[in-house]
């Protein structure tokens, strides 16, 4: 089978409707949205908005209970195994095998995502050289503080160049040096045309580093529109504005 | 090449868990020890035993002990190296790196059965190769051994499956090895208390597992157990399967 490209003209990510329960409470409901090749879209919201429910449903990780995911024009609902050349994850925590080596790891996600022989050495080389992570190498990941883990979970996202990065809370954990790093490592895969999405709970990352916004309360999408780097407060206004209303309404309805 | 990507990782963490390696230099020491006692057995009766026409040879006295050995170890063995498969990613929050591959959940099951089932055949290599250093010296009886090791086979393949399905279903890796070890237990005995009824027919002993390995332990092959052991494999990796794609759904 032939799968979609990232050469594909279209929106590389389009949700339509998307709909999800968790632990009998609608996590996500009716989520639409588009994102382009090159685009960076930061995903804002309170704790329990259901950020990391939507990027565990467009990383493939979980099924939505309706509605449609659309990677590169494909149905990837049909297709999980789209996932496997085209998305990037690093869910929150970056959760690893601790008794496997950093390059280890960068191995089995390689094979995972259908890298072998002498491309997977490549790939590996190159994303051990542009994260920095020589010195880790042979280490456990076990062992690996927050930061570093963080820095591995990247790796391992980016590690087969996939059309779409899937980014939860990348940020966690990180100096401020290695969150600037972040944030360049960021613009680079946007510029080569990758699309991003991540979620975070710092305005500060949103403004610096991506071009769209969409705030998530109670699992709605209630705010979608361009970042302006110049213009933080007004970010911030729209964020408490709909933290705040949300609140509200639901301390009406108790 | 997803199975293959699966079975290899989880061959690899097999390696490096001290785990595997510390069962497999405490179990094949018992085994060699046994060995050489069951060996001393053997030549001390060796000259009674060839009076006998149709007296107990090297295969009857010295290898189909030793698998019967390797048999009971197995249902320790087993559970251990089988309670992390898919209960330790589930505790590590990696299981959804495996989904978010792409990887379907019927692949995710058979890569981990066969690194477990590919240990477990070195295992049984190793012990094999006791008996099988002799064969210049003595007499081999290598139809009756060859049935034995078939059993062998298909015996750790079932357990190794019924390993898998617990792990998939538990939580906690502790809790699969405790689940697979009882499940194990009670499907070998299943039909004692029928038999201590007198009971030796019927239903309950078709169920029990002693009823399709003893037969195969003492060369007689029959297509009923091996059925009855393919059964339980395709039963248990089908329902640690349906439990990890329950789990997709559910998140």
């Amino acid at each position: 089978m032939t799968l979609p490209t990232a050469v594909s003209t279209g929106p590389t990510l389009r949700l339509d409707q998307l709909s999800r329960r968790r632990a009998g409470r609608p996590a996500v409901q009716n989520l639409s949205l588009t994102l382009s090749p090159g685009q960076v879209l930061g995903l804002l919201g309170v704790n329990g908005a259901g950020k990391s429910t939507t990027l565990s449903m467009i990383a493939g990780a979980l099924r939505p209970d309706s509605g449609s995911i659309q990677l590169n024009g494909a149905d990837f609902l049909e297709q999980p195994e789209l996932a496997r050349q085209l998305i990037g994850w690093l869910p929150e925590r970056a959760p690893l095998w601790p008794e496997l080596t950093v390059s280890e790891h960068l191995d089995a996600h390689g094979q995972l995502r259908g890298l072998h022989g002498a491309a997977l050495k490549q790939a590996c080389a190159a994303i051990i050289e542009r994260l920095e992570l020589q010195p880790l190498a042979r280490r456990l990941a076990g062992v690996l503080s927050q930061g570093q883990r963080q820095r591995l979970g990247l790796a391992c996202a980016l590690l087969h160049k996939p059309a779409l990065l899937v980014l939860d809370e990348p940020a966690n954990a990180l100096d401020p040096v290695q969150v600037a790093a972040l944030r360049t490592l960021i613009r680079e895969q946007a510029a080569a045309g990758t699309a991003v999405i991540l979620s975070t709970h710092l305005l500060a990352e949103v403004t610096a580093v991506c071009d769209r916004v969409a705030i998530l309360h109670e699992g709605t999408l209630r705010h979608d529109g361009a970042v302006r780097s110049d213009d933080h407060a007004a970010l911030e206004r729209t964020f408490f504005e709909i933290a705040m209303n949300g609140h509200t309404h639901t301390a009406r309805a108790a | 090449m997803s199975l293959l990507a699966v079975t290899r990782l989880e061959w690899r963490r097999l390696l490096v868990r001290p785990l595997a390696w510390v069962l497999a230099a405490l179990t094949l020491a018992w085994l060699a020890w046994n060995f050489t006692l069951l060996l001393g057995g053997f030549l001390a009766g060796q000259i009674q035993n060839a009076a006998r026409p149709d007296g107990p040879g090297f295969t009857d006295l010295v290898g189909v002990p030793l698998l019967g050995q390797l048999a009971q170890l197995a249902f320790l063995v087993v559970p251990l190296l089988t309670m992390s498969t898919i209960a330790g990613d589930r505790r590590n929050g990696t299981l959804p790196l495996l989904f978010a591959a792409g990887v379907p959940a019927s692949r995710i099951v058979l890569g981990k059965y066969l690194a477990v089932l590919g240990w477990l055949l070195l295992w049984l290599l190793l012990t094999l190769a006791m008996p099988l250093a002799l064969a210049h010296t003595t007499h081999i009886d290598w139809g009756k051994l060859t049935a034995a090791t078939l059993g062998l086979v298909l015996m750790l393949a079932a357990l190794a499956a019924l390993g898998v399905a617990c792990s998939s279903f538990a939580s906690h890796p502790a809790i699969a090895a405790a689940a697979a070890l009882i499940l194990a237990l009670a499907l070998w005995g299943v039909n004692l208390g029928a038999q201590m009824a007198g009971i030796n027919g019927g239903a309950i002993n078709w169920l029990a597992m002693s009823t399709h390995l003893q037969p195969l332990l003492r060369g007689l092959v029959s297509s009923t157990d091996i059925v009855w052991f393919v059964l339980l494999i395709v039963l248990a990796l089908a329902l640690a399967t349906r439990r990890l794609g329950t789990d997709r759904e559910r998140g």
